[in-house]
């Protein structure tokens, strides 16, 4: 049986997790991301137009 | 069809964030006066070190840290319950979603500002995320609890948009420019059409969706700091759900202490948050006593069977030793609320037997302290097993007795007696985090025992984070309605169409 470190993904692996940095990599990457779909979804909501609708104070479908 | 918001409901959600009262002011007098001190020991740390904490080695982790945790849990539930709750479609959740949400969000940035307290160095916080390897659980800890902290503002903000564009429309006249430029630029210009709504319920759920398993591995990864070592009493794999049930728990407690605070701060309130409010979420806390105390049951009683060379002194550091009185003195303080929480859901009966009268209760509960504080004290002339022994009967037929007398009491009372469970809960659970975290640090593996007792530094910045968070709400709610009027409006749409 291989040691599973001959293997080039379990290399990849190992350094994914070991190498300084990366971990901060990661956070940031997933910071990015979840600000990014926040952001989009503000704006998805806010730009939805209707203009010939007067504004609700609560959901039409209560 | 009625006006759903009249003026009353204005005169009462949004005339007081205009009103800078005297109530305020003292107030915030108060909670400087808490916080202050602290923060003045903070600079002093800052400036000498942390020499000047009982933090050592091997004690690398103190008070900091478990407030740390506390933290994290309490702020856990906030979300994940208002999540939880608005995914089944309870209806008497719409008045305490927004202290619910927000509670999470200042919980989460007071438990962040810990792990700078706890750096000798903060400088050196970036250090940690330039060298930061992807196999430390701190660095899973430090997604978790960022990923939460922006998904939990989110929501928050989401749920708000619609009363900010209300506030945008209803700023009187005289108040100042700044507060009406601030609320036009957070509405982002919402209208509240059709569309608009439908969108935002869209999002608002999908967001709850995404919460609910956010905030559970938030609190499983803070337990991987501690479970994924080898150190006594840390190694073990219940310590995930061990942690997420007491979130929740203590997420409970201060949600009615954060509501009873808001009612008390703005009477007005009590017309919005009902004792419905109480009496529902009344049942999960119960329910949640129970999980709780067999999580702790079968950590405690799994360990002791086995005896282990390494694990068995720190679990006889709680059963017998140092730790003794904060481990039996967190049982006693949830085992007296989970009563209390039984006791408000029995039938009120009036009994004549001097052993359920008030003043009974009082007199045994002053008894029971005596004696606790007495078995918890190191003095010589009680070390004899015998008059241990005594004691110890003694604490638990003046203990049982203490709450049988105060049963009427909390039968005829329902929110004080809520906050006072809640109260002891939130304590209990924070001593829960000590017994977790010291008996450990203090009996750590190959190397001596030591001790750990926190510092007038530690002890005075513990009591400033919960002056910061108490501040922290006492502001925002100054700018913001404590209730989602939306949601109000919604909830009594609701019950007009069914004929409420």
């Amino acid at each position: 049986m291989n040691f599973p470190m001959d293997e080039p993904l379990f290399q990849f692996f190992y350094w994914l997790v070991n190498t300084p940095g990366i971990g901060a990599a990661v956070i940031g990457l997933l910071v990015g991301a979840a600000v990014t779909v926040f952001f989009l979804t503000l704006r998805w909501i806010v730009s939805a137009k209707n203009e010939s609708e007067e504004g609700l104070s609560f959901p039409p479908s209560h | 069809m009625q006006p759903i918001i009249t003026a009353q409901d204005r005169e009462n959600l949004v005339s007081p964030l205009f009103k800078f009262d005297r109530q305020f002011w003292m107030t915030i007098a108060a909670l400087l006066v808490v916080t202050l001190p602290g923060l003045a020991l903070y600079v002093r740390q800052l400036f000498l070190g942390l020499g000047v904490t009982d933090l050592n080695r091997p004690v690398f982790w103190g008070a900091y840290l478990v407030n740390f945790i506390f933290l994290i849990g309490i702020s856990m539930a906030g979300t994940v319950i208002s999540a939880v709750l608005h995914l089944l479609k309870i209806e008497w959740r719409r008045p305490i979603t927004r202290i619910a949400e927000s509670l999470t969000v200042f919980g989460l940035m007071v438990a962040g500002l810990q792990i700078i307290m706890d750096m000798g160095r903060p400088d050196r916080l970036v250090n940690t995320l330039l060298y930061g390897r992807l196999q430390a659980p701190l660095m899973w800890d430090i997604a978790s609890l960022t990923l939460y902290l922006l998904t939990a503002s989110f929501a928050l903000y989401l749920q708000l948009l619609p009363d900010i564009a209300f506030m945008r429309d209803s700023t009187p006249e005289n108040a100042p420019t700044w507060r009406k430029k601030l609320y036009s630029t957070l509405s982002l210009g919402w209208r509240g059409n059709k569309e608009q709504w439908a969108r935002l319920e869209k999002a608002i759920t999908t967001v709850s969706v995404i919460l609910i398993p956010i905030g559970v591995s938030l609190h499983t990864v803070t337990s991987w700091l501690f479970s994924t070592t080898v150190q006594p009493g840390w190694k073990s794999t219940i310590l995930g759900p061990y942690f997420v049930v007491g979130a929740i728990y203590s997420g409970i407690g201060l949600l009615f202490i954060a509501t009873a605070f808001a009612t008390q701060y703005n009477h007005h309130l009590k017309g919005y948050i009902t004792d419905t409010f109480y009496k529902n979420l009344g049942w999960i806390f119960i329910v949640m006593s129970f999980v709780w105390f067999y999580f702790t049951l079968n950590e405690t009683l799994v360990v002791t069977t086995e005896q282990e060379t390494l694990e068995f002194p720190v679990m006889a550091a709680k059963l017998f030793g140092e730790f003794a009185p904060a481990f039996w003195g967190m049982n006693v303080l949830m085992t007296a609320a989970t009563w209390i929480l039984i006791a408000l859901k029995l039938p009120v009966k009036a009994r004549s037997n001097p052993l359920f009268k008030t003043a009974t209760g009082l007199v045994m509960t002053a008894l029971a302290a005596v004696t606790f504080a007495a078995l918890s004290m190191n003095i010589p002339a009680l070390h004899a097993s015998l008059v241990k022994t005594i004691l110890l009967a003694a604490f638990i037929v003046f203990f049982i007795l203490a709450l049988l007398g105060l049963t009427g009491w909390f039968q005829a009372r329902l929110i004080p007696s809520t906050v006072i469970a809640s109260a002891f809960v939130l304590f209990g659970m924070w001593l829960e985090r000590w017994n977790i975290l010291m008996p450990t640090l203090t009996h750590a593996r190959i190397i001596p025992y030591t001790t750990y007792f926190p510092t007038a530094t530690e002890i005075a910045l513990t009591i400033s984070t919960f002056g910061i968070l108490t501040l922290i709400f006492v502001i925002f709610y100054k700018f913001f309605p404590s209730i989602s009027i939306w949601e109000v409006e919604a909830g009594r749409a609701i019950e007009q169409k069914n004929g409420g």
